[in-house]
């Protein structure tokens, strides 16, 4: 069984195929945290398009204005157990809990680290089964109870166990023994699980899942997952909240101010409209936050966000990503924008399991046919992040070049459809307008070359039944996520046997529900397990390498430009994330707003 | 306290009819409002029944949607359980009815909250949007038509024309925006989003529903002006009881105000109630443009999300005003006008 991260959702996915920022920072990726992490986040000062910002100030109150379509949804709550949208929420959710780990940028500015913030270090044992995150000392949520093992234990239970689909799903150990465990504290968290859990799992879940001291929890694993660590901050296990908060308060007021022992603590929560926060006096770091207050307002797409800020009403757009707006916020003297480093490029997903594409020439012509250089400079000014893989530059195991990539050539895409007979091709793409520029410049494109196109542009609903139904020849997508292994990473697209890839079924499998009852895989398979199966970053680049190769080999699905949204600030406020930049887990990048500070003067 | 006996003695109609029915049938004013009552109850249920059968033949999988896209099929098929969607469709329609008739309208798949608490919490603002945008359209049409009326195909009329053509072509989320551009980015009068409740303060209030009660009368106020005018030009030009006011000496005024408009009332009554529902489908963009925290608001985050029974019980109320608006305008029409009271009798 494959082992996938399974942080994204829909609005995610939804996400993906709206993006269409302008530009991407050249971040060359770097992971260095495969054996483990450990250290601190350091106070470092922001910076204003390079330029040094100042001594951080004490002060202030911001409000950030997101996008209600994405990080502006929290209808499903802020009790990370329970909440579909963790990693969309990643603003909300750092504040609230702060986190054990955060994806930080690096010293040098040129990539970016997960670092350990609640946690004080985690280490993973040789075999890569068992992975110790250790608490710092002394933190207390917000309500004055202790932060320490035993919480985060009741935690993680609740996050894999309550039916959140931003939980991380990896091979637990579930043969170990659990510990013995106080009443008490199984009654509190068996109150806190839903009504009809299977006990038996959940002790089993307590085998895999153990505290071994006051600060130090392990997860034991079945097969090893190198991007259970790395996807850490997209997922619920993250964010700890205060079990005795949820006892108090039950688990509906919990989903809406939720106790945790983050920067801020709520005030006033309107769900998926606005919310507000004020500081946490007893925040673990002692000058952080810099902010007094925080709010975080939910408006109705880029054109609203952008009218909003313009108005007074906000200080910082996060994730705005129409082209035009970007511009125009560029032009703004009172605005600064700061594009993030995208890991998400886009990608033409062809069905190599029924026809056309089943036959690899026709797949080697729509490489040929495509041109994506000119869609760059056509579409987005040549800011796009040219890629060759399922990866750009701000993610990690990224290579820009792959060797022998098929890339423009209209004569040698003309010979192949003449070779085969024609071509006919539908196009999907969900019904936006970003998406249906691209679609429509394929279109041309590929018609220069004698291929056939109808567009199809759809709903997004339309777009996962079809994917699902496994009826369609072509998708416009993006796709990636900073760990290749993690969310909508390149398991998602090109995996076997997954409903969203259309990678050929493994040998002497008819469905992919066959091929997971018999265990059947393809070498592509293999090799994405293999990926994800190692902790040994080396490694790991040499296998994301060899799948780049073999999907580009085999001619699965042309890449072509990456973006990440901008985040438009108003002038004198700095902070990671606004204007330094942090590559985005999966959509968007993760704003620490306990480090975001605002020029008094 | 008059008994049943007591009534019987006293009403030799209820002799006759010995029902609350054939009491009343002596009002043709009451017999006409049941009638029409009793008409909206089949009305409502088929519209609940379309708007299901349309929720329905809608695109996209609730349940995967809910699960999330990299979900197994075992948990899309949990998710489709625990929200009914497992059960036969006309199970789940009877279900909802019946649930609606006691109150229940369900729970958001989403949010897990109950669908009438929702509801409660956003109504009011949309009722205040839709209250003060009826209001406000009416109050402008009436002044402008009256003005334009005055002097038929002069420069004032002309420039009224032209000018409340050109805001009526604007689509209203346009006119949103350009009232947030002018008002809010522009002049920073008035704030560009958020609403603040009537409790908080009734200034901030006014302040914060002004553009978007805007947005949605100006359409609206521009639409009913052109009728209203068009109707009082013609009257004017050749209707002899205008002329014989005119010849008593009445002034242009006086024949406008008393003898137009009067005239022209029943065909902007109709107007008007055809709107309301106009009115109430605005807020969907509107109040999400400027993030009010409205039922138009819970209904579109309401199709987005696939959540059904957030979608259903919004169109359906949404309809029932609809329908309530234009019962109200019939009744309306009897109250002012006796020939229909009587026609219908």
């Amino acid at each position: 069984m494959r082992d996938t991260d399974s942080s994204a959702r829909k609005p995610t996915y939804l996400r993906l195929l709206t993006v269409a920022a302008v530009g991407a920072l050249a971040l060359t990726a770097c992971g260095d945290d495969g054996g483990g992490v450990a250290g601190g986040n350091g106070n470092d000062n922001g910076n204003d398009n390079g330029e040094e910002s100042g001594e951080p100030q004490q002060g202030g109150q911001l409000t950030a204005i997101l996008d209600s379509a994405f990080a502006g949804d929290w209808s499903t709550g802020l009790d990370p157990a329970t909440s579909n949208s963790v990693g969309a929420n990643l603003g909300q959710n750092a504040a609230i809990f702060g986190g054990l780990f955060l994806l930080e940028p690096e010293e040098d500015g040129e990539g970016a680290e997960l670092v350990p913030n609640q946690a004080e270090s985690a280490e993973w044992s040789e075999d890569g089964l068992t992975l110790a995150v250790t608490l710092r000392e002394g933190i207390e949520f917000t309500d004055g109870t202790p932060m320490d093992a035993d919480a985060v234990v009741w935690n993680w239970i609740r996050a894999i166990s309550s039916g959140s689909t931003a939980t991380v799903n990896v091979n637990f150990d579930l043969e170990r023994e659990a510990p013995e465990l106080d009443d008490e504290w199984l009654d509190s968290l068996f109150d806190a699980l839903p009504d009809d859990v299977d006990e038996d799992v959940i002790m089993s879940r307590l085998g895999a899942i153990q505290a071994v001291d006051d600060r130090t929890v392990e997860i034991h694993l079945s097969s090893p997952n190198a991007a259970l660590l790395n996807g850490f901050p997209g997922t619920n296990l993250n964010y700890i909240g205060s079990p005795t908060a949820y006892e108090e308060l039950g688990g509906e007021e919990f989903s809406r101010l939720p106790v945790g022992a983050g920067p801020f603590i709520i005030t006033s929560n309107q769900q998926n409209e606005r919310l507000e926060l004020e500081r946490n006096d007893n925040y673990y770091q002692d000058d952080l936050p810099y902010l007094d207050a925080l709010n975080f307002q939910s408006v109705g797409g880029d054109q609203v966000a952008y009218q909003t800020i313009q108005a007074g009403q906000g200080d910082v757009v996060e994730g705005l990503s129409d082209v035009n707006l970007i511009e125009e916020a560029d032009r703004n003297p009172d605005l600064n924008v700061h594009l993030g480093a995208p890991t998400s490029p886009y990608v033409v997903q062809l069905n190599a399991r029924t026809e056309p594409f089943d036959d690899k020439r026709a797949r080697e012509a729509i490489y040929y046919a495509t041109d994506f250089d000119a869609i760059n400079e056509g579409l987005f000014d040549g800011q796009g992040d040219m890629s060759q893989s399922f990866t750009a530059s701000g993610g990690l195991f990224h290579h820009a070049e792959v060797p022998g990539y098929r890339e423009y050539d209209l004569e040698r895409a003309t010979e192949l459809v003449e070779e085969i007979g024609g071509l006919e091709v539908e196009l999907s793409t969900t019904d936006l307008s970003t998406a249906r520029q691209v679609t429509t410049a394929l279109q041309t494109q590929w018609q220069e070359a004698g291929i056939d196109v109808t567009i199809n542009s759809a709903g997004l609903g339309d777009i996962i039944t079809k994917f699902v139904s496994g009826e369609w020849e072509s998708i416009l997508q993006t796709a990636g996520a900073w760990d290749p292994a993690a969310g909508i990473g390149v398991n998602v697209r090109f995996g076997s046997t997954v409903p969203y890839s259309g990678a050929p079924l493994p040998e002497g499998a008819s469905s992919a529900e066959e091929a997971q009852a018999e265990g059947l895989e393809t070498e592509l398979d293999q090799l994405l397990d293999a990926a994800a199966s190692t902790i040994d970053e080396d490694e790991r680049q040499e296998l994301y390498e060899e799948i780049s190769q073999y999907i580009s080999d085999e001619a699965y699905a042309p890449f072509g430009p990456a973006f990440s949204p901008a985040q438009v600030v108003r002038d004198g406020i700095y902070g990671p994330g606004l204007t330094e930049p942090i590559p985005a887990l999966a959509v968007n990048q993760q704003v620490l707003y306990d480090r975001v500070w605002i020029d008094q003067e | 306290m008059t008994s049943t006996a007591d009534a019987q003695v006293t009403s030799p109609r209820s002799k006759k009819h010995g029902s609350f029915l054939g009491r009343t049938a002596g009002s043709p004013l009451l017999r006409l409002i049941i009638r029409r009552v009793l008409l909206a109850v089949p009305l409502l249920l088929a519209v609940s029944l379309l708007v299901f059968i349309l929720l329905e033949a809608m695109p996209g999988d609730p349940a995967r949607n809910q699960a999330g896209m990299d979900a197994t099929e075992d948990q899309v098929e949990a998710v489709r359980r625990s929200m009914g969607l497992d059960r036969p469709a006309p199970e789940r329609y009877i279900t909802w009815l019946f649930g609606f008739l006691r109150g229940d309208l369900g729970v958001s798949s989403v949010s897990g909250r109950p669908v009438a608490e929702l509801l409660a919490e956003r109504l009011p603002v949309t009722l205040e949007l839709v209250g003060l945008a009826f209001v406000l359209s009416v109050v402008l049409a009436l002044p402008v038509a009256l003005l334009a009326a005055r002097k038929p195909g002069g420069i004032v009329d002309r420039l009224i024309m032209v000018f409340s053509m050109t805001l009526l072509a604007i689509p209203n989320f346009v006119m949103a925006l350009l009232l947030v551009l002018v008002f809010a980015v522009t002049l920073q009068m008035l704030p560009a989003i958020g609403y603040v409740p009537v409790q908080v303060s009734l200034v901030d209030n006014l302040r914060s529903v002004t553009l978007p009660v805007l947005a949605l009368a100006i359409p609206m106020a521009c639409f009913y002006a052109r009728f209203l005018r068009g109707d009082l030009g013609e009257q004017l030009l050749g209707a002899g009881y205008i002329d014989t006011a005119r010849a008593k000496g009445a002034g242009i005024w006086r024949i406008l105000w008393l003898h137009a408009f009067r005239n022209s009332s029943f065909g902007l009554l109709t107007l008007v109630g055809l709107n309301i529902g106009a009115l109430v489908g605005g807020t969907v963009i509107i109040e999400q443009i400027f993030a009010m925290p409205g039922m138009g608001m819970l209904m579109l985050q309401g199709v987005i999300s696939l959540d059904l029974a957030i979608v259903q019980s919004c169109v359906f109320i949404f309809a029932a005003v609809a329908i309530f608006a234009n019962l109200f305008v019939d009744i309306m029409y009897a109250v002012l006008d006796p020939r229909i009271r009587y026609g219908s009798h």
